[in-house]
């Protein structure tokens, strides 16, 4: 068998896989679905958060009488905190009684009627341990009692920094920490920008890969086995070559898979443009956004395509072996698998993008589709080294697809029968 | 022009198993070729060699005298044992498909597919899935999708197993019609009486080797040795005792008889003796079953 393949055949093959499935009912719910699931994810919360504005009402006995009312105006000042909206407080500041026992006990009551939903003790004693009691029915709201926590001990602060003779604002303007002012350097020119945002492109990057072949890899697996469960897989191959046979599937089914995904970018840029476009005119003029260039966009887009294949070639692979989807699916975790290898190598490549390790991994297939754009938007570098990446990564799809074809050849006439390892390496053997 | 279609010393084995041990065929063009042996003698294998699906061990296959490329394959109309089509797809968008992978524009298969839906009877499923259809009109669908592409050699592998009555004489009127347009028909079967009716060539396939090929009615002389049905009445039963004739088996009514006549009998002489005798009414030479002779080459091979 060879590497080349009739580029007529091998189109008419892609045809066939792209319109059957772009025909089908399920691309299409497949495609309104993810973005239906996505707003689900995003909006729903978003709704829970901003109508969940019920008020925690809680009693403050303020048994130092120093501290009630900083703690009550500290959290009345919390007016324009965006996380009022997931914890607000109505605080009442009450005196302590001569019988602190009837008191505690007239408060847990008030708990227990539902009058009050927490009541918290401050006292010297208390103060001393660096402690405050609270008291409620449930005691799992955490962001609230953090919230609490917060003001509390600055108020107490502020109280031990005066009355230990200090101006407790001077102090606090002592005590402010510094944050690091990025600046990253290309030959394009300098321009501040957040450590993060190369990150966050890969990351994205690589989610969008994994979810894009989490639901194509199946439909590859499946497709390669079409021919052989309906049995049409003689009439086909006598006509065309196993390999192009496996170039026009992949083809067709990664080109059905990029329209998806081109239809979910419109209708992400859609939905968020309008309010992305305002949020960076509001922006003050030296606020860092990551940017990248055209250039880098082209080969991110480059590895994107070229991930695709690499991690479909791997089903492709599992479906070749077998001839019905069960027993392929017994093997379906090891392009899973090869998918997120890459993650272990994410963070040492980002720290040093152009350390041994990242040059190393950039020319090894299974990693090259996400480390090396990630390289390429933290810091681009030497192009040689992309363009031997592609050239490697390319090289290896072609590769995977002709030994595919190969086993695909040998194994179609196995009707029902389960190849075993040792035959999988005969089979690459012979045909 | 027809090519000649040549198979020589095609060997294929399955780790110790040998599925074809060295055969070589001639199929001449315009013929309707046999290929006949019990299940498992090798015919299939050998039918999947020249289809380029399994690749032979050893040995060759030659379209018009040269290696056959995957070119010629476009050539060949292959209706294999297995049959399928791709149930996801419409009819009409099948047929396209298989004509455009046998080297027909997308436009000039649509054509060719309606126009064959037509002739099958089976127009109005055009716009149907396949897995909607019933099993004869899939046979249908899959026979158009064989001969679209108007292949100048058929090759069929069991082509009437599990075919309707109705499927089967369509099929063989159509198959009529490619032998008298001097297409070749090279066809697999394991059913004697059916190669009997259809074909002028046959090889005869036993354990993955050619017991026996050439022109069917030139085998039926050569191997039909000397066997002559006698009808006549009289004491049949002395025909054995005549010079010449090596046995002679009397049927239970007493006025036939089969007599075998040794080799270098003139059964002109045998006949003046019988007359001798008996009343005769009927005295002919006599065709064996291709059963018969399948038998004995075995037997002879062995």
């Amino acid at each position: 068998m060879r590497l080349k393949a009739n580029p007529k055949k091998t189109l008419i093959l892609a045809k066939r896989e792209f319109l059957v499935r772009i025909k089908s009912k399920g691309f299409w719910i497949g495609t309104l679905i993810l973005p239906l699931f996505m707003a689900v994810l995003f909006v729903v919360p978003a709704l829970i958060f901003s109508s969940s504005t019920s008020k925690l009402d809680v009693v403050l006995v303020d048994a130092t009488g120093r501290l009630g009312d900083e703690v009550a105006r500290r959290l009345a000042e919390r007016s324009d905190d965006p996380t009022r909206k997931i914890a607000d407080f109505r605080l009442t500041v009450e005196a302590p009684q001569p019988d602190a026992e009837a008191q505690r006990a007239a408060l847990d009551a008030r708990l227990l009627d539902e009058d009050v939903d927490a009541w918290m003790w401050i006292d010297q004693a208390g103060l001393d341990a660096g402690r405050v009691e609270y008291r409620a029915r449930s005691v799992s709201n955490t962001f609230s009692q953090e919230v609490l926590e917060r003001e509390i001990s600055a108020a107490v602060r502020k109280m031990r920094l005066t009355e230990a003779g200090y101006d407790a604002a001077a102090v606090q303007g002592l005590l402010d920490s510094i944050s690091l002012s990025t600046v990253r350097v290309s030959a394009e020119g300098s321009r501040e920008e957040a450590g993060e945002a190369g990150f966050l492109l890969a990351y994205g990057l690589f989610f969008l890969l994994y979810i894009v072949l989490l639901m194509w890899g199946q439909q590859v697996l499946q497709g390669v086995l079409e021919e052989k469960s309906s049995r049409v897989v003689e009439v086909v191959v006598s006509a065309a070559r196993p390999f192009e046979l496996m170039l026009g599937k992949l083809l067709g089914i990664g080109t059905a898979a990029f329209t998806q995904f081109s239809i979910w970018m419109v209708c992400i840029v859609a939905a968020t443009a309008p309010g992305l476009i305002a949020t960076v005119a509001s922006l003050p003029e030296d606020v860092q956004l990551p940017s990248i260039s055209p250039l880098q966009a082209a080969y991110v887009a480059i590895f994107f395509v070229l991930g695709f294949f690499v991690y479909a070639t791997m089903y492709a692979a599992v479906g070749s072996a077998f001839n019905n989807v069960q027993e392929a699916q017994q093997l379906a975790f090891v392009p899973t698998f090869s998918i997120i290898m890459p993650m272990f190598f994410l963070l040492p490549v980002i720290n040093d993008s152009n350390g041994a390790l990242a040059v190393i991994t950039s020319f090894v297939p299974i990693l090259s589709p996400i480390l090396m754009p990630l390289r390429i938007a933290v810091e681009i570098p030497p192009w040689w080294q992309i363009w031997l990446s592609i050239l490697v990564t390319a090289a290896f799809v072609w590769i995977m697809v002709w030994l595919c074809a190969r086993i695909y050849r040998t194994g179609i006439l196995m009707y029902g029968k389960k190849p075993t390892v040792k035959e999988l390496l005969r089979w690459l053997r012979y045909a | 022009m027809t090519p000649t279609l040549e198979m020589v010393e095609l060997r294929k084995s399955y780790g110790k198993f040998v599925a074809v041990d060295g055969v070589s065929i001639t199929i001449p063009p315009g013929t309707v070729f046999g290929l006949l042996g019990p299940n498992g003698a090798g015919k299939t294998t050998t039918l999947r060699m020249i289809m380029d699906i399994i690749a032979p061990d050893s040995g060759q296959i030659l379209f018009d005298g040269r290696p056959r490329s995957r070119e010629d394959l476009e050539r060949i109309g292959y209706l294999p044992e297995e049959r399928g089509l791709y149930r996801r797809m419409t009819v009409l968008e099948q047929l396209t498909f298989l004509g455009e992978l046998h080297g027909l524009t997308a436009k000039e298969a649509k054509l060719r597919g309606t126009a064959w839906l037509e002739r099958m009877d089976v127009g109005d499923r055009a716009e149907r899935k396949v897995e909607e259809l019933s099993k004869g009109q899939q046979q249908k669908v899959q026979i158009a999708g064989t001969l679209l592409h108007e292949p100048e050699v058929v090759i069929l592998d069991e082509p009437f197993s599990g075919l309707d009555p109705i499927n089967q004489s369509l099929f063989k009127d159509l198959l009529a019609g490619y032998k008298a347009e001097g297409r070749t028909i090279l066809f697999s079967t394991h059913i004697m009486e059916q190669a009997e009716k259809l074909c002028d060539h046959i090889c005869l396939i036993s354990k993955g080797r050619a017991v026996l090929a050439g022109e069917l009615a030139a085998i039926k002389r050569r191997e039909g040795g000397n066997a002559y049905r006698l009808v006549a009445s009289g004491d049949l039963d002395r025909a054995g005792e005549v010079a010449g004739v090596d046995h002679a088996v009397v049927d239970a009514d007493g006025e036939r008889a089969r007599l075998f006549l040794t080799a270098d009998a003139v059964a002109a002489d045998v006949l003046r003796d019988l007359v001798g005798f008996l009343a005769v009414r009927d005295f002919r030479s006599e065709e064996p079953e291709l059963e018969e002779i399948f038998v004995k080459a075995v037997q002879n091979a062995a």
